[in-house]
């Protein structure tokens, strides 16, 4: 059985077929079977993207300590491993690297600012 | 333990950190016989002329806060190992520098590297063991074991003694 449904102004076209025990329902480009067993998706377009392009990365203070220096700045592209932040704590000092590579969107801190653990530091994207 | 045995660096943390990158792992030792651009905490320069002797090890992967006892302890552990060479009982100034007879003979950093998927550190140290003379505006702040007690020490064998001194607060550390 085939129908068109309109939902706003997007239209689907819907197939209802029976595949033994189970039914399949084609929406689109998707198919879905239904059956005694569970819910099944079968088929899915897949658009592969990388993840570099969508994923953000909140750079967190590992410890507690002072922001010595910021060797970056917002809108910066930075590479994975440069180091971002130079932490002083318990009068060592903690290079902060980024572990992507990225644009830096936002920078939280600045230079001398007292920071505690797990406070957000930076923003990649 | 790796050693592994340059003549000349700019400075044994940073020769540490490339060869981290490049794959070397932990327990790593690189020995200087001099540096170029020897640094101290907070990137202070530390004069590192042949005769001293210049180190710094890969630690293995530990939480910090027990990083930071290590960093504690090996101004004691250099300590001890000297006054074990020349018999005279070094003054630390906490926590990094050690200091003989008013002057400053030794020194200890730790530099960690740190990223969501990797924490690296790196301990530094720098003694001024054979070093015959330092330039003139350093004179009355630095001294070396040669000057004061006119003998030679071997580096080798304070280095020994030192990392194995270390490998024991590790392990204690560990248990």
């Amino acid at each position: 059985m085939k129908f068109k449904i309109k939902i706003g102004q997007k239209e689907f076209d819907i197939e209802i077929l029976q595949v033994g025990e189970e039914t399949k329902i084609k929406v689109n480009e998707k198919e879905f079977l239904f059956g005694e067993k569970e819910e099944r998706k079968i088929s899915h377009p897949r658009i592969k993207i990388p993840k570099k392009y969508f994923s953000r990365e909140e750079i967190l203070a590992p410890i507690s300590g002072e922001i010595s220096e910021i060797f970056v700045k917002e809108g910066e592209r930075v590479k994975e491993g440069q180091k971002l932040f130079l932490l002083s704590a318990m009068k060592m000092e903690n290079e902060i690297l980024a572990d992507k590579e990225g644009r830096v969107k936002k920078i939280f801190v600045k230079k001398g600012q007292i920071v505690k653990k797990d406070e957000v530091l930076l923003i990649l994207e | 333990m790796k050693i592994l045995k340059f003549e000349k660096v700019e400075s044994t943390q940073k020769t540490a950190k490339e060869l981290v990158k490049k794959g070397e792992k932990e327990w790593t030792v690189i020995l200087a016989k001099e540096q170029t651009k020897g640094i101290g905490r907070k990137g202070n320069f530390w004069y590192s002329p042949k005769g001293g002797l210049y180190f710094s090890l890969v630690l293995p992967k530990t939480e910090i806060e027990k990083i930071k006892i290590i960093r504690d302890l090996v101004p004691f552990l250099v300590s001890k190992v000297i006054f074990e060479e020349v018999k005279e009982k070094p003054f630390i100034k906490f926590p990094n520098d050690i200091y003989l007879r008013g002057r400053k003979i030794g020194g200890v950093m730790i530099q960690n590297f740190i990223s969501k998927r990797r924490q690296i550190s790196i301990l530094g140290i720098g003694i001024n063991t054979n070093v015959k003379e330092f330039p003139e505006d350093l004179r009355e702040k630095a001294t070396s074991l040669l000057i004061e007690f006119k003998k030679r020490v071997s580096n080798q064998k304070i280095l020994k003694k030192i990392l194995k001194e270390i490998q024991k607060v590790f392990e204690t550390i560990s248990k």
